[in-house]
Formats: C-alpha cells, structure tokens, sequence
C-alpha cells in the first residue's frame, strides 16, 4: 500500500472516530467535557461557550497540541515532538488556575503518560536510534529527560493512577481527544472500551515483545483479537459491532473502507470484524482467532476444511503484502509469512506461476526489511536474499516458459496456465541486491576480517549477474540487456586480469579474457539504442579497463573519441566520480608507458586540489570551509567505492609529483631568466616551497621528501642522486611496487631522469661552456651517443638551445648568445617600456572619451569578453552626447589595446 | 614488398571498377602470384557486367579449360537487357540529341530545365528513372563514358533529396576516374564532397562512412590531376572531418598524405608540425616507410635511421599504384628535407659523412650541395681541403632583439603625443565656443 492510501486512511479513521465520539456523546453517559469545537455542532457549541470560555480555552489549547504531537509522533519527528512537549507544558501552566479548579484533564494526563511510553519504546528500538539524525537525536535525549523530570516533579502520582488503572474515566478520556496515541496503546485503549474492567492490560513493551513470537498472523489486529479471545471479551466486542451495524449505516460503510484499505491504522475491533465478515473468510476468521502464538499452528494460515488454489492464496498473499510498508508492520514476520506460503503454495502442488510470484514477494520483502537507506542488512538476511534470489533465477532458467516482466499487469498475469505471465522484475531485483551488496561493504570497515568474509559474496553476486545475463540475453529487451550489461561491466573493469596484459612478444592472444568480454559488452552498449548515461558508464568503464592493463593508444583514443571532457560537468555525480576514476587511471598508464606529459596532463586536475580522496570518493575529508549537513554527509558516504575498488592515493600522488619533477625541472632552467615565470604544476611548487620553508631537512622519509630531494639533486643535473632518491627500497615499497611490473617501471623512469637531467644540465651551465664533446656528455649521464645526439638536436631545432652541432669533431658548439645577465634586464626593460607605451595610449582613450566612469571601465578592461562590449558602449554614448567625437584612429587604437589586453588576461589565466 | 601493399585496404573503400586498375597495375609488379591476381579478378568480374573481359580473363586462368556456360549465359542475359534498356531509353535520347535541349541544359538550373522538358518535349517524370537504370547498366557493362553522359542529364534532373541522387554523383565520379578525365573528375569531386559536407541529415556514422569513401576515391584524382597535391593537403590536413575520417577509419591514408607534403616544397614549412603530430598520434595503428621517415627525421633526429627509410621508400613508392609517378619527387625532395635538418643543426658536417645520409655519391653530393649553395638556398661554404661544410651562423643577437622591440616604440609614442596636441586644441576649440555663445 502506498503512503497515499495510508495518509487516506488515517483521515478516514479520524472523522470515523469523530462520529463515533458524537454517538457516545448521545448517550446519557456522555462526558462533561466537550471542549472540542470541530467535532460539535455549531449550535450546540454556542449555547455552552459562555459558561465554559477560560476552561475551553486552555483545554482547547491543550488538546491541539496534543493533537499536533501526536502527528509528529507517528513519523518519529523528535525535535517537533520535542516543541509540541514544551509547548504543552507551557499550555499546562497557563491553564494551572483552572487545573486547580477542575482537577487535572483526563487527557492531559493520558498523554503525559503515552509520551512516556512512546519515549521508552523508542528508547529501545537501538536500531532506529542509530539511524536517525544528529540533530533528531539530541531532541530525542532532551525530550525523554524533560518528561521525566517533569512528571517526577509535578504529575507523578496522577501518570502513576493512570498506569494502575488507566481504564478509569475512559469515555471521558476518548472524548476529549480525537487519541493522540500511538498504535499499541490505541489498541489497548481499544480494548478497554470494549471491556470496561479489565484489570489483567499488559503494557505496551509486551505486545511488541510478543508480536514476533505471534507468527500464526499477519498483522497486529490479529494479536488483538488474541488478546481479547483470552480475555472473554469476545460477546462484547460482538455486542458492539451489532450496535453499530444495526444502528448507523452510514459508519457501516466508513468502517468497511477503513478496514479495506489499513489494517494497521485500526482504531477499534469492529471494522476488522466487519471485514473478515465482508470478505467471507469465515473459516480464515475462524482460525485466526484460535491461533495461538505458535510455531506449530503456522500451517493454519488457511482453514483446515478450506480449499487452498491459486486464488487462496493469491488473496492470502495480497492480504499479506498489503501490510507492506507501513508502520508497525513487522517486517521480519512478512518475511517469515511469505517464506510459509510459499511452502504451503509448494505442498498443494500450485504451479510454477505461484511460486514464481511468491518468490519474488519474497524477495522483495527481504529487501523490505531494512527501512532505513543508510544502514546494510543483516549478514543473515542478505545471505538468505542470495540464495533466493539464485533458485529463483535458476526457476526462470530453466523454465523458459515463464514470462516475467514490470510491464505485465497484475490482471494480465497468468499463474496456472502454460505461457505463464508473472509481474515482476528480476533484473531490478539483481540491481537492487547489487546496491545492497556495496551498502554493506561500505558498512564494514575496509581492514576487517569481516570485510574480506563479504568481498566473497562478490563471486556469488557476479555469478548471479552472469547468470542473469545470459538470461536476458534471450528473453530481455535491449534496454534490459543493457542494464545488466553495464552492472556487468561495473563489475568487472577496475579488476586486474594479468592474462590481458601482452609483454610485447609474440604470445597468441588467450580467449575469454576480461578485455574480450569488456569489449562485447561495451560494444553492444555503444551501438545499441541504450539512454546516454548507460553509454557514458560503459565508455568510462571501458577507458578504465584499457588504461588498467596498459593499453594506453586505445584507452586514449576512447577517452579522445568519447568527447566526454566536454560535457561530463553536466552528468550526474557518480559518472563524474567514474570519470574521475577514469582519468586517473589513464594518468597512470600514460606513466607506465612513459608518456610522462600525458600522465602529469590527467593528472593535473586531481591533484592540484589537494582533494584527490573527496574527487575519488574514496574517503571524505574533514576540512571544508562550510561543514556539511548530516544529509549531505550521509548522500556523499553513500558514493564512496567499496575499498577493493580504490585506486592508491599515494602511488597517485607520487607519480604526479614524479612526472610533474620531469617536466618542470628542466623547464625550470629554461627559462631562469624569463620575467614572468610560468609553472607547469603548481602543487609541485608548493610542495617545493613547503620543503624550503623547513630549517632542517633531514634525509627523506616519506614520499614527498624522497621527490623533493630527488629534484634538488636534478635541477644541478645530478642524475644519479636523483635515480637513487626515487628508486630506492623505501619507495618501492611504498610505491613502485604496487605497479605490475615495477621493474619495467623503474627503468622507464631511470632513462627519463638521465634524459631529463641532460636537459637541465645543458640549460644551466650552457653559458660556461665554449664547446661540449658529446661523448663526454654521454659519458656522464650513461646514455648512448645517439640518444645525446637526439636530444641535442631536438633542442636545437625548438631554438631552446643556442648551438650548432659539429659533425666532425663530435662536439656541440655554444654560440654563446644566451643574452648576459645585463643583456636579459636590457630586454626585460624593453618589455616594460613596450608597456609603458601601450598603457600611455590606454590613457590617452580614456581622456579622449570624457567618461565618467573611466576608473570603473578600466578595471573592466581586465575582464575578456566584458570589456569589448562594454567599450562599444561607451563609445555610442561618447558620441551621443557630443562632447566631441572621437577620431577614428582612436577608436582602432582602442580597440588594438583591447585585444591585445585580452591576450594578455588569457594568457595569465593559464598561468595561474 | 608485399607487406607494404595497400590495394586489400585501399579495395574495401573502393568501387569494384575502380579496383582493376589497382589490379592491373599488380599484376605488372609481380608483387603477388599471377594465378591468384586472376582469380581475384574473376572474382571481382562476377558481380558485373562485363562478361566478354570475364571470359577473357578466365582463359588466362585456364587455358585448357572451356568457357563455363554460366558466363555464356549471362552474355546472352546482358546482351537482352542490354536491349530492352534501350529501347526505353530511346525516346529519351533523342529528347537529349535536340540541340535546343542541349543548349539549355547548359544554360539553365535543374527545375527549369525539368519545367521546360516537361512541357515543351513530352518528358515524363518516370523517365529520369529510366535513364538512370541504364546509365548503371552501362557502367556495369564498362561502358564509363556512355554513362557518365547519361549521369550528367540524370544529376542535372534528379531533385537533391531524391534517393538516386547521390548514387548518380557517385556514378559519374567513377566513370570519369575510369575514363580519367581528371578535370571534370575533380569538379565532380568537389560537389560530391560539397553536399556530403552540407548534409544535416544523415547520422555521423553515415557520413564517416562517405567521407571515408570519398577520401579513397579522391586519391585517383589528387594524384592525377596537376593541382592535387595542393588540394589533397588542404582537404585531408587541414578539414577536421576529414582528417577525423582518416584517424579512426583509415590511418593508411597517412601515406598518401605524406607523400604530397613531402613532394610539395612549397608547403614544408606549414604543414610538417601537423603532419608530424599526426603520424606520431597514429603511429601506432599504422606505420610504413614514408611515415617513419618523417617520424625519424621530426621526432628522433635520427638521421641514419631516416635514411635507411628513405631507402624502404623508395620500393614502397614504385610498388604503389597512386604514388609510382612521384617516386623521383619524393626522393629528391626528401633528400632536400634531410640536408636542411641537418643544417639546422650542425654547423660543420663532412661531405663524406653527408653523402652517406642523403644515399648519394661524395662527389654527386658535393655536386648537389655546391647548386644549393649557388641557389642561394644554403648559406654555406664548403671547405675542400677538409672536405667539410660550413654554416653560416644565424643566431640573433640580443642587440638584435632589443633594437626589434624597441624599433617602434618611439613611433607609437609620438602618436600619442600628436594625439594629445590635437586633443588640447580641440578643448581650446570648444571652450572658445562655449565662450561665445555665452
């Protein structure tokens, strides 16, 4: 039953209870407080008010309040119950004088007493409390104290008559307030009216304690009836429903729709009466009510004489699931209730149609069984959702004459008959067990045995997927293969298959790897007609998969070809996680292969944050500037990934500062002289200054230090410190080996410092050389002659280097025209005279054009794309106003300027 | 060489007509067995028209053999059809033989010439149909000029959104490359590759598929024609779409792409960096000779390795249908592109050593680099007692550089200043005004 039936339901019963409160009112035996307005007639309200004004109007006060609360109650809203509370006490003052007039309200003391209650019982239910919000939390410990403190102070002995004897002024009390209590009391309440003395009430506690153990039945009406069966009350329970059905048709009717519709929100006894009497279901009545809470009288959910068919039991199931999802509605006992049926629906032989149904009521109702979207399941619970969910698969497998699908109907079903028709959705089923199975990974801690115990279900959960697949494949539609093609692929792309990983020799290309399966399956994605998101998952899963096992060209050329840097900013966040995910990976493939710039280019954008783990979703971190809301908190743990899926932060890390060292080292010396420094990484900047900062640098210890060290010894061309710092035992352990092949690793990074070294060398101390013999060049960074030789010349040609090689002596000659110290501030000062000039003429527009707001418009300039506008602007109003127009050449001056600005802001835009 | 072949790649994106030349052209090399290239073009022969070359073929392949009497068949089938074809064409005909038909065909646009065929000679729209059909059939039957005039009256006809319509584009683009009118080829192309590039409709997938198609087809052209080279650099470098077809779809046109940069001096300077990136972007999917002598020369410096290429190139450049007419261009001029770089960067190299680099004898080299020197390409001397060349240094000087920056700086000050004057008049001016009219 929806919510929307539920909230139906709950009005109904009100107003029910309403026209019942003004039948007793007829009575002679009506109470004397009839301070409820909205339930009196008009005249009759009028002709009272006078005499009763200060009374009513506090208890008026009062009961509105507790009406309120209660509502708050029912959906466990604590700091609302909390104000409700506070207001009442406040209300109960005001009213104090006519407290002590009239002695304390019936009612007042009532709720006193079910709050009580109601904060006990909640009190227990550790798991509820667990789950609830901070903030609901503290209004809950408040509240409970403040009640205490409060009846112990001022109602004790009245809240503790009422506990002995809370039968006492009854009508009185259910007059007064349209029953601000929760369910059990409500029964309960419920049952005292029907039995005035009743000395033997159980407390609340009780019932809830009995209620699992009472599993002959599907919901709490039945536990009343129970009680009332042992309580001799049943003749009048009867008398009462006569009473009413005889007397008022109209409530007849009100009743029966309650009763139809909720189960749960009964107020009293006679409309679950009234229905069991509607529906026919003597037998079923009758069992009900002998039912003991027995394990043995299970069996008995039909009658002994009646005919157990697929109709029985369809109608008990439905009876059952219509409990579904409301309160009070014990979730395990459904389960149990289901799992029982089933058994039944077995034994009698029903068909496969049934049981089919059953299974997937089942299933359903496991998932049921946590409320809360935060917490896992129970180990139990979710190994048996596995195995039910396996048989179920296995039952569709193997009889493919059964049809299932969301699109059937539930009149179109056919559960008897050869084509058998069954509403339901398995492929949502397996989604949904694979978001439980993430739930509770991320619920364990990620160093725990207890972990591990979980990771392998993984095997299992994969197996159904399979299985699921190749299920689809035959009876889906493209949209469903779809779908369980991707959760495939989420399976399977962040695992390391080594048989995918090709050395580089002639070895023949094994079958059924992972590569070849992540292929058909992306493939089909890619080319089927599958909703955008799907395709972009599998793309990302697919980019993955390629950069995890070092196929670098097709991973790149996906992720090219993808154009998904585009448009990824606007995907939903955990494909912007994926993404994320992606191009970190692709960074450190493009490593691997000694595609350093392509490496340090992906990933740049990761790392300069400082919020690598955050951009993972590998972990949150603390430090933000607004803390987050407990919500957004518990949104933001939802999407961290498993910690097998995890990607090591600091193996990241250092091979971003790694490559950034490689690039930025040598361009460092390059371009010492420039005025205006552009910085290739600004964190390893940062990272370097933070080094700097320290009076004492001691030997490496972490990562970091060993990169920072190994750049010092760089930048004066150290190669061999700078190898040593990287490669030694320390890093490997903390890094290097966790690549697959480190040693492959190792020794692309060792040519790439000698290389890089060789740069930087040749940048810093080309000025204190006339002539440089290659080989003694190559014998100092242990490169092969050609090697030098390449790279010099590479050098040379991109004008970085001013020499020209001599072929015959094997020397590089300087041609010695790096500009002198002097000579660098002679061209820089022509840089700023070449400023000076144009700012001169910058001046000049804005004096031409006599504007008012000239100051304003210079800063403006600053900001591309504004400015121009902007500009046109103020020209046609210079202009408009006549204070004589500008010249023509001003005006292309002026825009010369602008464009020129402009160049200059993108050009600092990329520096920063 | 065979491994350097292209003709099975190159053949997917071809029509089958326009592989016999490719074919032709192979079985002169020799490169394959010459059992096998006849059974291939049997195979290819069957799906056409042309039964007599079919059969003719078959007796090569088999000389003690009958002709099957399926082939026989067919003729009689072809020759049929052939027949009936005609006749429903003949009345169309001789509405085109009217000289007053031709001359508006050539004066007017599409719908006026239909309005006027309509209504002035009896044309009937089912008509155009019709004279497609044996305009196809006449290409199938290898009678390319017969159908390239019957195209040129259907594409002057047909609406452009018609379905034939581009199929006719198609037709007379073959059966000109077929009859190697490379003129009206490359007019045909260039429309062709207009409305492919214009259409909104089709889906990307479909246009990349033309594009591709269009790409093969154009190397007939490009290669042939005398402005081609320029062109095909301009289409296949420097359009994204198109240079998008060839990354993804056919790397291998790398080649040809190459080549025409290469043998076209004039443009060194602008397109190698692109070219270069390009193939160091798809080095990996495809490689050959000629791209890895770029690669070695732009990306390694290597320039033994690059003339050990340049030696590769030289079989793979004879044994390729399209490129066989440039193979002296393209060595010449990679010769020209080595001894450049090389200039680039050294300042003293010994003829010797040169000589073995470009693949020439020392005096031939010696020769070679005095005409450059005296060309006034090269600002070299040689010093024959050595035997070694010497650059002219061209380093710039920071003198040099300070007195560009500042060259203009005065000038623009002055300006400024004049400005200013003329600025203080003005106000002066104005104020005057002002005065006055108080």
């Amino acid at each position: 039953m929806s919510r929307f039936f539920k909230a139906g339901s709950d009005s109904e019963s009100e107003t029910e209870s309403s026209e019942d409160d003004e039948i007793i009112q007829q009575r002679p035996s009506a109470a004397p407080v009839q301070s409820r307005t909205f339930q009196f007639s008009d005249d009759e309200d009028d002709s009272r008010r006078i005499v009763r004004s200060a009374k009513d109007k506090r208890f008026d006060e009062m009961t509105n309040i507790i009406q309120q609360m209660k509502n708050h109650k029912q959906i466990k809203d604590m700091a609302n119950v909390l104000n409700d509370f506070e207001a009442l006490i406040k209300a109960a003052d005001k009213a104090k004088k006519v407290i002590q007039e009239e002695g304390v309200p019936r009612f007042f003391i009532r709720c006193l007493f079910d709050l009580e209650e109601y904060a006990n019982e909640c009190w227990e239910d550790k798991e509820w409390r667990k789950s609830i919000s901070k903030n609901n939390s503290k209004s809950f410990t408040s509240l409970r104290q403040k009640l205490k403190k409060y009846i112990r102070e001022k109602y004790e002995k009245e809240v503790n008559d009422y506990k002995e004897n809370p039968d006492q002024g009854d009508d009185d009390k259910r007059d007064e307030t349209p029953a601000p209590q929760d369910e059990e009391s409500e029964d309960e309440v419920d049952t005292s009216v029907k039995a005035p003395v009743k000395p033997k009430l159980p407390a609340p506690p009780v019932i809830k304690k009995q209620l699992p153990k009472s599993m002959d039945d599907d919901d709490d009406d039945d536990d009343d009836i129970d009680w009332d069966s042992s309580d001799d009350s049943v003749e009048s329970d009867i008398d009462d429903e006569q009473f009413d059905t005889g007397k008022l048709t109209a409530e007849y009717f009100l009743k029966k729709s309650d009763s139809g519709t909720s189960k749960k929100e009964k107020k009293r006894k006679e409309p679950k009466q009234m229905k069991l009497e509607e529906t026919d279901e003597e037998g079923d009545w009758e069992e009900v009510k002998g039912g003991a809470p027995l394990i043995m009288e299970r069996p008995k959910m039909f009658g002994k004489d009646q005919e157990i068919n697929v109709d029985a039991v369809l109608k008990k199931l439905y009876e059952i699931t219509s409990a579904r999802g409301k309160k009070g509605t014990d979730r395990n006992e459904q389960i149990e209730l289901l799992k029982e049926l089933r058994e039944i629906a077995e034994t009698n032989n029903l068909g496969l149609g049934i049981d089919v149904k059953l299974y997937f009521n089942i299933i359903g109702a496991i998932f049921d069984y946590n409320p809360n979207t935060l917490t896992s399941m129970r180990n139990d619970v979710w190994e048996s959702c596995l195995s039910y969910l396996q048989t179920l698969l296995n039952i569709l497998i193997d009889h493919p004459e059964v049809n299932v699908g969301e699109h059937i109907k539930e009149d179109d079903e056919n559960l008897t008959e050869a084509p058998l028709y069954v509403r339901g959705c398995f492929l949502t089923l397996v989604e949904k067990m694979d978001e439980e199975f993430t739930k509770m990974l991320q619920s364990c801690d990620a160093h725990s045995t207890e972990y591990v115990e979980r990771l392998q279900d993984e095997r299992q959960v994969c197996d159904i997927l399979e299985k699921t697949l190749r299920y689809l494949e035959i009876k889906g539609t493209t949209l469903e293969i779809s779908r369980i093609y991707l959760k495939r692929i989420e399976h399977l792309y962040y695992k390391f298959d080594t048989s995918c990983v090709y050395t580089g020799d002639n070895e023949p290309k094994k079958e059924g790897t992972s590569e070849q399966t992540m292929d058909k399956l992306c493939k089909f994605l890619y080319t089927s007609e599958t909703p955008d998101r799907l395709r972009t998952r599998a793309i990302l899963c697919h980019i993955y998969h390629h950069a995890l096992h070092n196929r670098w060209f097709q991973a790149r050329d996906l992720m090219l070809m993808s154009h998904l840097q585009d448009n990824i900013g606007h995907s939903d966040i955990p494909t912007q996680l994926l993404y994320n995910r992606t191009l970190v990976q692709l960074g450190l493939c493009a490593f691997r292969q000694g595609n350093i710039r392509d490496a340090h280019n992906a990933l740049v954008d990761i790392q300069s944050s400082n919020r690598a783990k955050e951009l993972l979703a590998q972990g949150l971190l603390p430090n933000r500037q607004n803390e987050r809301t407990p919500e957004q908190e518990k949104i933001e743990k939802r999407r961290l990934f498993p910690y097998h899926m995890h990607i090591n932060l600091e193996l990241l890390e250092c091979v971003y500062l790694v490559s950034a060292m490689l690039l930025e080292i040598p361009f460092m010396a390059a371009h010492e002289m420039d005025v205006r420094r552009r910085m290739i990484s600004k964190n390893f900047h940062h990272v370097m200054k933070m080094s700097e900062r320290q009076t004492l640098i001691g030997p490496p210890e972490s990562m970091r230090e060993h990169v920072v060290a190994a750049s010092k010894s760089m930048k004066t061309g150290d190669w061999k410190a700078c190898k040593n710092f990287i490669i030694n035992d320390k890093m490997n352990a903390k890094v290097w080996d966790l690549f697959f092949q480190p040693d492959k690793v190792r020794d692309m990074i060792t040519v790439k410092i000698q290389e890089e070294s060789l740069r930087t060398y040749l940048f810093t101390y080309s000025n204190v050389y006339d002539t440089l013999s290659l080989h003694t060049l190559a014998e100092m960074f242990e490169l092969d002659m050609s090697v030098v030789h390449r790279i010099i010349s590479k050098m040379i040609i991109n004008e970085e280097l001013m020499a020209s090689l001599a072929e015959p002596t094997q020397t590089v000659i300087m041609h010695r025209t790096e500009p002198s110290r002097l000579q660098s501030l002679a061209l820089q000062l022509s840089d700023k005279f070449l400023t000076l000039v144009e700012n001169n003429e910058r001046i000049l527009e804005v004096k031409q054009g006599i504007y008012p707001f000239q100051n304003k418009r210079d800063r403006n300039d600053r900001q591309p794309g504004t400015s121009a506008a902007f500009q046109h602007h103020t020209q046609g109003v210079v202009e408009g106003e006549g204070y004589g127009p500008p010249t023509s050449k001003s005006v292309t001056n002026n825009q010369h300027w602008n464009r020129r600005n402009n160049k200059n802001y993108s050009r600092e835009s990329r520096n920063y | 060489m065979a491994e350097y072949d292209l003709t099975t790649r190159l053949g997917e994106y071809l029509d089958r007509h326009l592989v016999f030349p490719l074919l032709e052209f192979l079985s002169v090399k020799e490169l394959y067995d010459d059992k096998e290239m006849l059974k291939g073009k049997l195979d290819l022969l069957s799906n056409t028209n042309m039964v007599d070359f079919a059969m003719d073929v078959h007796q090569n392949l088999y000389p003690d053999q009958q002709v099957p009497t399926v082939l026989k068949d067919k003729r009689g089938q072809v020759v049929n059809e052939l027949k009936t074809l005609q006749a429903a064409t003949d009345v169309i005909t001789k509405i085109f033989e009217d000289p007053e038909v031709a001359r508006t065909i050539q004066n007017r646009d599409g719908r006026q010439l239909c309005d006027f065929l309509y209504q002035e000679k009896g044309f009937r729209p089912d008509m155009v149909e019709t004279l497609y059909n044996y305009a196809k059939f006449q290409y199938e039957c290898g009678n390319y000029s017969g159908a390239a005039e019957y195209l040129y009256f259907v594409r002057a006809l047909l609406a452009p959104n018609d379905k034939n319509f581009m199929n006719a584009l198609w037709g007379k683009l073959a059966s000109e490359i077929l009859m190697q009118n490379w003129d009206v080829a490359l007019e045909d192309l260039n429309r062709l590759k207009d409305i492919i590039d214009h259409n909104t409709f089709a889906g990307d997938l479909q246009l990349l598929q033309q594009r591709t198609w269009l790409i093969h087809w154009s190397l007939f052209v490009f290669f042939n024609h005398a402005k081609g080279r320029d062109t095909i650099i301009d289409m296949f470098l420097y359009e994204p779409s198109y240079l998008n077809a060839i990354q993804t779809m056919c790397p291998h046109i790398l080649r040809y792409l190459t080549t025409a940069v290469v043998t076209n001096k004039g443009r060194w300077r602008g397109c190698m960096k692109d070219l270069v990136k390009i193939i160091q972007h798809e080095s990996y999917t495809y490689k050959d000779p000629i791209t890895e002598f770029i690669e070695c020369l732009y990306v390694h410096f290597d320039f033994d390795g690059a003339q050990k290429k340049l030696r590769d190139c030289e079989t793979v450049l004879s044994n390729d249908f399209f490129l066989v007419a440039c193979l002296d261009d393209f060595i010449e001029n990679a010769r020209l592109l080595i001894f450049e770089t090389f200039c680039r960067i050294h300042e003293c190299i010994s003829i010797g050593m040169l000589a073995e680099k470009l693949n020439m004898a020392p005096d031939d080299a010696e020769k070679w680099i005095v005409n450059l020197i005296r060309n006034a390409r090269l600002d070299a001397k040689i010093d024959s007692k050595l035997g070694h060349v010497v650059m002219g240094t061209q380093a710039v000087s920071p003198y040099q550089q300070i007195i560009e920056k500042t060259k203009n700086l005065a000038f623009r000050s002055q300006v400024i200043a004049q400005n200013v004057e003329k600025k203080l008049g003005h106000s002066k001016q104005e104020v005057n005004q002002w005065g006055m009219q108080e």
